[in-house]
């Protein structure tokens, strides 16, 4: 091997060697938030009694403002108790491309303002582009209280 | 004196090779209408320039951000002013670089020895669309959310890796201060900054291999050879060719005036895009995206629900390696519109679909929404007491977001009450609304509405079928 060629492949390697020593702890800093273990995180709707049995009613999940990172705003859902023992909570993502959905009482549907999709109560999907229903969240009952799990769901909903 | 300094200067500073390589240069003589590329150049400083001092007043912070837009707009001195600036060149990027782009398709821009250029024109139309997203999701209003939520609901549907992008994006699995802070990041630092390398390269690129002449497009050119030859002889004929600077940047110009003059007409005439309600998750404020996007908006509303969900992830990879594979697969040796009837065709085609598509988002913006307004009684026609009864519960029922009644409210979901294929009788109307067929999109009022509501809306049903089709 020439020394020229030589000395080239010395200082290709040494610049591989910084540029790795800077650049892979920036990549997996970087990457990081992707292989975060998924763990339930439970926050809290109110009341259940604030939820009339047999009725669609909208609600937003509380945020304690002290926590880091900071919650983009409250989140919208929708909960729905078709009788005494059930309850369902909706995302408000249309299941389409994520616009969020209105719920209409009188025909009882949830209607989305993008391109038109129409949900039954049940989270059926009736009309429009959608092609799934619905996505519910993990909930549960707290002293009273009515909570879902927010990581129940894929990340975008 | 003074000549001395100027000459100190151009030598100490070497000004003199970028004089002889770039400004001196001879260029074959182009067309008027071949300054759309230097359009985009200025558009891009523009950009540069007043997306600075944007960044000096906003505050990428969850709770922040949209008040801070609103100071930069109402109350700093002419921050308006910049921020329309920054808004309409933007949009106007987005244009003049999809014209950029069709003309190149036209002409065969990509072909040897320009598929560098082309590659990196690539990365840099997929760069600006980007941006052009993230800039109006940082002003963190109703439409910016949910631009944001509908580009990462798109990037969830790939298979595999969808969900792991998604918490890459949104910095975790909800939109959180991270997530504002990553889009101020790649809106604001890197994106820009790739931009502006890339942009650089390009023309480097296009000052090495210079763009598509005139001559290039009359006859076929097989080699690399031929072309560089057929390309310096236009360059230095004392006819065909003309220096670049400044003959040729006065000659293509116009549509760079013209991009200036439309971004300062439409910010003194409408000012920056006004702000919709701050972002929240439980406004119901009515969202759509930038104008730009319109004919994206039309073309996912409009396909078969079957596809959709693939569609969002391939449609833009497939964009991408087309794009892509463009140069290597269309190995033809004729360049110009003129000589490349397919090509031509599918650039007219392309043309008139983005300008059909963003006309009808904007004829029907397909929202299912409450109608406002109970359905209209053509004239000529007296309701009896029952059936008006049901023509109010029409309303209050929701029939009207799906159903019209002889071409008077409705979203046209369902069908036209005064178009029905059949006649109904009552009992079979009874049926229809308790207990709808099943596989037709419309839900069931057995148990929400009483006997005498049934009875008033079937009454309304049963008189509104024998309206005339349509109402004048």
């Amino acid at each position: 091997m020439k020394r020229r060629t030589m000395a080239g492949l010395l200082v290709a390697a040494g610049s591989a060697v910084v540029a790795g020593a800077v650049g892979l702890p920036t990549l997996i800093a970087g990457l990081s938030p992707v292989w975060q273990p998924k763990q339930a995180t439970w926050r809290p709707l109110g009341r259940l009694n604030r939820f009339a049995i047999g009725k669609v009613t909208p609600a937003a999940v509380v945020i304690d403002r002290r926590q880091w990172p900071k919650p983009a705003g409250e989140q919208a859902v929708f909960v729905w108790r078709p009788n005494d023992g059930e309850i369902i909570v909706y995302s408000r993502s249309c299941t389409d491309l994520g616009c969020p959905l209105e719920y209409e009482p009188g025909s009882g549907c949830f209607l989305c303002p993008c391109h038109g999709g129409i949900f039954a109560q049940d989270g059926r999907r009736l009309a429009g582009p959608p092609q799934s229903p619905l996505l519910r969240y993990a909930n549960r009952i707290q002293d009273g209280v009515l909570e879902i799990d927010i990581a129940s769901l894929p990340p975008a909903a | 004196m003074i000549r001395r300094s100027l000459r100190w200067i151009v030598d100490r500073f070497g000004l003199g090779p970028i004089w002889d390589h770039v400004l001196d240069r001879n260029v074959p003589k182009d067309p008027w209408y071949h300054g759309d590329g230097m359009a985009l150049l200025v558009l891009l400083t523009v950009l540069v320039v007043t997306g600075m001092l944007l960044s000096m007043g906003y505050c990428p912070a969850v709770d922040e951000a949209y008040r801070s837009v609103e100071y930069i707009t109402k109350r700093q001195t002419l921050g308006w002013f910049v921020r329309g600036l920054h808004y309409w060149s933007g949009g106007l990027m987005v244009v003049m670089l999809f014209l950029h782009l069709c003309r190149q398709l036209l002409n065969g821009g990509y072909k040897s020895p320009r598929e560098g250029t082309w590659l990196i024109g690539v990365l840099l139309l997929f760069i600006v669309l980007a941006t052009s997203l993230l800039g109006y999701v940082l002003r963190w209003d109703q439409r910016g959310l949910y631009g944001l939520k509908v580009l990462l609901t798109a990037v969830q549907s790939t298979p595999g890796l969808g969900e792991k992008s998604v918490l890459l994006l949104q910095g975790g699995p909800e939109v959180t201060s991270l997530t504002l802070s990553r889009v101020f990041a790649l809106h604001v630092v890197l994106l820009p900054m790739l931009l502006l390398m890339l942009v650089g390269y390009h023309l480097y690129l296009v000052i090495l291999h210079g763009t598509t002449t005139l001559a290039e497009r009359k006859e076929p050119i097989e080699t690399v050879e031929e072309q560089r030859e057929i390309y310096h002889e236009q360059a230095e004929h004392p006819v065909k060719g003309e220096v670049f600077f400044p003959t040729a940047v006065i000659k293509i110009s116009p549509w760079s005036i013209v991009s200036l003059a439309l971004a300062f007409g439409l910010t003194i005439v409408f000012g920056p895009r006004a702000l919709l309600a701050p972002a929240a998750n439980h406004s119901a404020e009515p969202v759509s995206e930038e104008w730009w996007f319109a004919w994206y908006s039309a073309l996912v509303a409009l396909l078969p629900p079957s596809i959709a969900p693939t569609f969002q992830w391939l449609f833009p990879m497939a964009v991408f390696i087309g794009l892509v594979l463009l140069p290597f697969v269309d190995r033809s040796p004729l360049r110009g519109w003129k000589n490349r009837p397919i090509a031509t065709t599918l650039v007219v085609l392309l043309v008139l679909s983005v300008l059909g598509l963003s006309w009808l988002r904007y004829q029907s913006p397909w929202t299912a929404q409450a109608a406002a307004a109970v359905p209209a009684t053509p004239a000529g026609f007296e309701l009896a007491h029952e059936a008006e009864q049901g023509r109010q519960l029409f309303r209050q029922y929701g029939c009207t977001i799906c159903h019209s009644v002889a071409g008077s409210g409705g979203a046209k979901i369902g069908s036209d009450l005064a178009q029905l294929d059949t006649i109904y009788s009552q009992t079979e109307l009874r049926q229809y609304i308790l207990r709808p067929p099943a596989g037709v999109a419309m839900p069931g009022y057995e148990g929400r509405i009483s006997d005498d509501e049934l009875e008033q809306i079937v009454a309304y049903v049963l008189v509104a079928q024998t309206f005339p089709r349509k109402q004048e």
